[in-house]
């Protein structure tokens, strides 16, 4: 195969998807090999009042930076298609 | 002297007459705009009053966020998408007056090795037309490589800026894990994704990473360390390559280069082994699905244009669909975790390989390019990365320089240093560069 862009039929879409599940089976076999090496590691816990994400201004802005693109908005929220969701 | 807007239109000129044929860059700024911003850079030239970048020409990848530009990823999804805001990194190289002059091809979303999965068409290598640039920041690095601007951002999650620097003969940086900023990035991998400078020298690459590097409130994974390296003689690890394979003529003359370099700055030599190294793809892979998987349930067609996958290329929708399957909840451990720890096992290698030497050099990309359009198996097409992987998996920032030619084509080497050793790194390129 080339890598070359083309649009994908449903069909293709369905090779691919066989293709994929193939691909990530073969190197998840050979992971497995030396799975046993790894070691058990505690989980990490983030420090509180690392980051600061109470800003009211900055949600305000970041209101209006994600309507910015929506092909279909109101006001305050974005339209969705019918029976999509 | 030259000034910012001569060496501007210079730069205007020679993508009018060659960007056609190249499909290096996917938009340009109004003219007009960059011109006055140009005559606004000189003036402050002109009253020492101008920041470090001041009268460098960048471009910028399709995935990082410049105002106003379309930050598409070279894909229809993101066709009409114009950036709402600056990337942290785009800001601090307007502070510094660096003049962004346009946005680059890049393959779709990232994903891809070789540059041909753009959805506006495969980008052509400056220094060998008609074969791959490389990828996925295939633009960025031919934009430097056709002489388009001063310097280029790319992206770089297991080789995007390094694998193209290689094949357009360039130099390109994957700065330590978390020293820049992601912030305005959008994601392919978000545990291996990392910004960094292209250019056509160390120096240039250096000045470029040293404005846009640093901590940064709005990447929760950003920070900020200093590290100084410790020995005085310089001690080369040299990896064991031998389950890799690669092109005879590469190793060859990697060999040779490094030959040269001991002998010329008196390095110490040591022959290093980094176990499960050859399960670098096999490692990368499965956390890219997945993350990329989750990164894309955005693109659903109701914030940002159209739904990836009704209108993404093959290599997309072959990560987004095997991303999907792998993360069923029928297959826990079995793909996601077990690469996590394969991950771990790999970044603990390279861990104690640090113990003993300053740096690690190998080549960069273990075979030449192909033709553009030429047919290649996926796990060859994945085996492009096999080198640079690991330095994304270990979190360590890694650097490629040109190091020769075969053929006419160019070939990287890559250096790569322990974690925030980024400055040792460069001084050592900086050396190879200089041989």
């Amino acid at each position: 195969m080339d890598f070359l862009w083309h649009s994908v039929s449903e069909k293709e879409k369905e090779e691919i998807k066989k293709q994929a599940k193939g691909i990530m089976d073969s190197f998840s076999r050979k992971l497995e090999k030396v799975e046993h090496l790894a070691k058990e590691e505690p989980l990490i816990e983030r420090e509180k009042g690392e980051r600061e994400e109470s800003i009211k201004e900055k949600t305000e802005i970041d209101r209006k930076i994600m309507f910015e693109n929506a092909p279909e908005k109101n006001e305050d929220f974005i339209i969705a298609e019918k029976k999509e969701w | 002297m030259v000034t910012t807007q001569q060496k501007l239109k210079g730069y205007l000129e020679r993508i009018k007459r060659k960007n056609k044929k190249l499909n290096i860059f996917l938009e340009l700024k109004n003219e007009k705009e960059l011109l006055e911003e140009a005559k606004i850079i000189d003036e402050k030239i002109k009253n020492n009053k101008a920041g470090k970048l001041a009268g460098k020409i960048i471009a910028v990848k399709a995935n990082i966020c410049v105002k106003n530009l379309n930050a598409s990823c070279a894909s229809k999804t993101l066709e009409n998408f114009k950036a709402p805001y600056d990337a942290t990194v785009i800001r601090k190289i307007k502070k510094e007056d660096g003049l962004i002059i346009g946005i680059t091809n890049m393959d779709e979303f990232a994903c891809g090795s070789s540059g041909e999965t753009s959805a506006f068409g495969a980008c052509q290598n400056p220094a060998v037309l008609g074969k791959i640039p490389g990828g996925s920041s295939s633009g960025s690095a031919a934009a430097v490589a056709a002489g388009f601007c001063d310097m280029a951002l790319g992206s770089d999650t297991g080789g995007s800026i390094r694998n193209p620097a290689s094949h357009c003969g360039v130099v390109g940086i994957k700065p330590t894990y978390s020293s820049v900023s992601r912030y305005g990035l959008i994601d392919l991998s978000m545990s291996l994704d990392q910004i960094g400078p292209i250019s056509k020298d160390i120096d240039s690459a250096k000045l470029l990473l040293e404005i846009i590097k640093g901590k940064d409130e709005t990447d929760s994974i950003s920070q900020e360390k200093k590290r100084i390296p410790k020995n005085k003689i310089i001690t080369i690890g040299i990896p064991d390559l031998s389950n890799i394979k690669i092109d005879p003529k590469i190793s060859k003359l990697i060999d040779d280069k490094v030959q040269e370099l001991v002998n010329k700055y008196k390095w110490k030599l040591k022959k290093i082994k980094l176990n499960h190294i050859d399960l670098a793809v096999e490692t990368y892979y499965p956390l890219v699905y997945v993350e990329f998987f989750s990164a894309t349930r955005r693109f659903d067609g109701r914030r940002y244009g159209k739904k990836i996958e009704q209108v993404a290329g093959p290599e997309v929708i072959r990560r987004i669909l095997g991303g999907s399957e792998i993360t069923k909840a029928e297959y826990k451990g079995r793909y996601y975790y077990r690469a996590l720890k394969i991950k771990r096992i790999i970044e603990g290698e390279f861990e104690k390989a640090f113990k003993n030497v300053d740096a690690i050099i190998m080549p960069t990309v273990p075979r030449l390019p192909h033709k553009i359009g030429e047919k290649i198996s996926v796990e060859k097409m994945y085996g492009y990365d096999a080198l640079t992987i690991p330095a994304n998996l270990a979190g360590n920032c890694c650097v490629s320089i040109p190091a020769g030619k075969i053929n006419g084509i160019p070939v990287g080497i890559q250096i790569m240093c322990d974690k925030f050793q980024d400055n040792l790194m460069l001084d050592i390129a900086k050396k190879i560069e200089n041989v």
